[in-house]
């Protein structure tokens, strides 16, 4: 069944699963609570009932914070009610995350408590900000609570104190969600996708994955991957979504959580092969049994490109791994493997609704998925959509059957393999600040972002710099100690002449 | 501690244990992945039952540092 509406998934699944289990996550060790599809709905409607008593309505609503009920209950809440989510990363630095909160015009922000800095910092930088909302804060009394410009008010305290129903029907065709990604240029681009463009994208392929199925959620919330296929799909079939609470415990969360399906990244993949490998000499059953669970059987890769070696690897195990492919601007999933039509060197077959060509080797795409632009940034968006056509900005081709094979990549971004997207350029603009880098080139090296820097020996030379490797490391180690994980520098090379550049004098990348 | 950690060091990453140094560093000496790492904290995690702060861990650079947090964490106990 195709949804065209976010609403419109949640509200069908109420309806046939109702007082079925949802959501499940730990309270505890080893210890887990659920929610059912009933509470997921009336608990979102709740949150949207008080974004309107709030006049909110409308308005454009970030969420930050790891999975959680609460994020859940808020996304739904915020879009279902007719207004725009932006979901940001929770491990961004706080000044970055105020930034987008400024350049998307968010009024609400909903946060969870371990990012309590950056709404101290939200407070004083975003003069359009008018109400935080703790996702952990007591509920009190609506008096004591207060709702003055400035006060941070109590996620519980809201949907506690609403009821009734939320009604109103979100247009399908008017933004949804505003999603950051990595820019070319080193300037995060703010994706804009409609309900449509969420809905359709989760629900337009029967991938033929029963309804109640349990799939543990273990990627970061604020991707457009997680959200679609692990919470909107997850959703339309009804499963168990059970909240993976780290990334240290995603062995032991298996046993506890016993699923049958997860969504991964390549980077992921890569070292549970490792632990399958390490155990190579007992029958594969039992291997796959203590690590996985009988009950296990898929995995999806998302989010960057994965050797088709660890398919064979994880097929020896009676683990089926289905490669996709997509992209923030296509909600994301423009193709997927299914597991009656496997091509290992394909990323997957085109989704029922998308279509695809190649211009000059560029993989270009049409379809109810693609994004409505970016927000606020008319340029980039003429750059990227020409007449409904999204360009990818990967190399690639698509076969007489719907296969889509990558060849390369036009665009300079580096994906890494956890499905993170790094603009070598916002790192290189940052790294230039430093006196002592008098030219830089950031790339991926062997799954690691790489520096190679040329000094500026004069500078040194007037610093009595002697030891130029320590020195450069050591800003290496200042911009890595206030920079999220995926976007830290771990290696590093000095040059002893100038880069090559090209006649309008840029370093010369490839 | 350390020694544990230099064995367990070795169920990850193609490296043998005399090459290990309490300076080496996980990702740019050892050729960890962020993964890895967070997988191999999960096990020590079980193995002496203590909790690791996914925070503190990502600032985690040498398998000094790692010694040093993680006996923090077991003298807590």
């Amino acid at each position: 069944m195709v949804y065209s509406t976010i609403r419109d998934i949640l509200q069908h699944a109420a309806e046939k699963f109702g007082t079925e289990e949802a959501i499940r996550y730990k309270v505890g060790k080893g210890a887990t609570e659920s929610k059912t599809y009933l509470q997921l709905k009336g608990d979102s409607e709740c949150f949207s009932l008080a974004l309107q008593e709030l006049g909110e309505q409308g308005s454009h609503i970030a969420v930050t914070g790891p999975t959680s009920y609460e994020w859940l209950v808020a996304y739904m809440g915020i879009v279902n009610g007719g207004s725009v989510a932006v979901p940001l990363d929770v491990s961004l630095p706080a000044q970055e995350m105020c930034e987008l909160l400024d350049r998307a015009d968010v009024t609400t922000f909903v946060f969870d408590e371990a990012r309590q800095d950056v709404a101290d910092m939200a407070k004083e930088c975003c003069p359009k900000l008018k109400y935080l909302i703790s996702m952990q804060k007591e509920s009190r009394t609506e008096a004591e609570q207060g709702t003055e410009a400035g006060d941070v008010l109590s996620f519980h305290g809201l949907v506690g104190r609403q009821t009734g129903k939320f009604t109103d029907m979100p247009d399908p065709d008017k933004l949804c969600t505003i999603m950051y990604t990595s820019g070319t240029t080193g300037k995060s681009k703010g994706v804009m996708l409609t309900h449509r463009n969420m809905a359709e994208n989760a629900t337009c392929l029967d991938m033929k994955i029963p309804e109640r199925t349990v799939i543990m959620s273990v990627l970061p919330i604020h991707h457009a991957y997680c959200l679609s296929m692990d919470i909107l799909k997850a959703i339309s079939l009804g499963a168990i979504i059970c909240i993976n609470d780290s990334l240290l415990r995603v062995v032991k969360n298996i046993k506890l959580f016993q699923p049958n399906m997860i969504l991964m990244v390549p980077l992921m993949i890569e070292t549970i092969a490792k632990k399958l490998e390490d155990v190579s000499g007992l029958p594969k059953k039992l291997v796959k049994r203590q690590i996985f669970g009988s009950q296990f059987h898929t995995i999806c890769s998302g989010g960057a490109y994965l050797n088709p070696a660890y398919i064979d690897l994880f097929e020896k195990y009676g683990i089926t791994i289905l490669q996709g492919y997509g992209m923030t601007e296509c909600a994301p999933v423009i193709s997927t493997t299914v597991s009656w039509n496997i091509k290992k060197e394909s990323v997957g077959q085109l989704i029922p609704n998308c279509e695809a060509k190649t211009v000059g080797e560029e993989l270009w795409v049409r379809g109810s998925s693609v994004m409505m632009g970016y927000y606020k940034m008319p340029e980039e968006t003429a750059e990227t959509l020409h007449e409904g056509w999204l360009a990818t900005g990967d190399l690639g081709y698509v076969d007489d059957e719907g296969f889509v094979f990558l060849t390369g990549r036009k665009k300079n971004l580096i994906i890494t393999k956890n499905g993170e997207n790094v603009s070598p350029e916002e790192l290189e603009n940052k790294m230039s600040e430093e006196r002592l880098v008098q030219e830089i080139l950031v790339r991926e090296n062997e799954g690691v972002i790489e520096a190679e820097i040329y000094p500026d020996y004069e500078y040194a030379k007037k610093k009595r710099i002697t030891d130029m490797e320590a020195a450069l490391q050591k800003i290496i180690d200042n911009y890595n100690q206030g920079a999220p994980v995926y976007k830290r520098i771990y290696r590093m090379k000095i040059r002893e002449t100038e880069f090559e550049k090209t006649p309008s004098k840029k370093i010369k990348r490839y | 501690m350390y020694e544990k950690l230099v064995n367990l060091i070795c169920n990850y990453v193609e490296v043998k244990p005399e090459n290990i140094t309490p300076d080496s560093r996980f990702m740019e000496d050892l050729g960890f992945t962020s993964f890895d790492f967070m997988s191999m904290l999960g096990e020590l995690e079980d193995e002496f039952d203590i909790e690791v702060d996914e925070q503190k861990a990502a600032d985690i650079r040498t398998i000094q540092e790692a010694v040093t947090y993680l006996e923090g964490l077991v003298g807590q106990e």
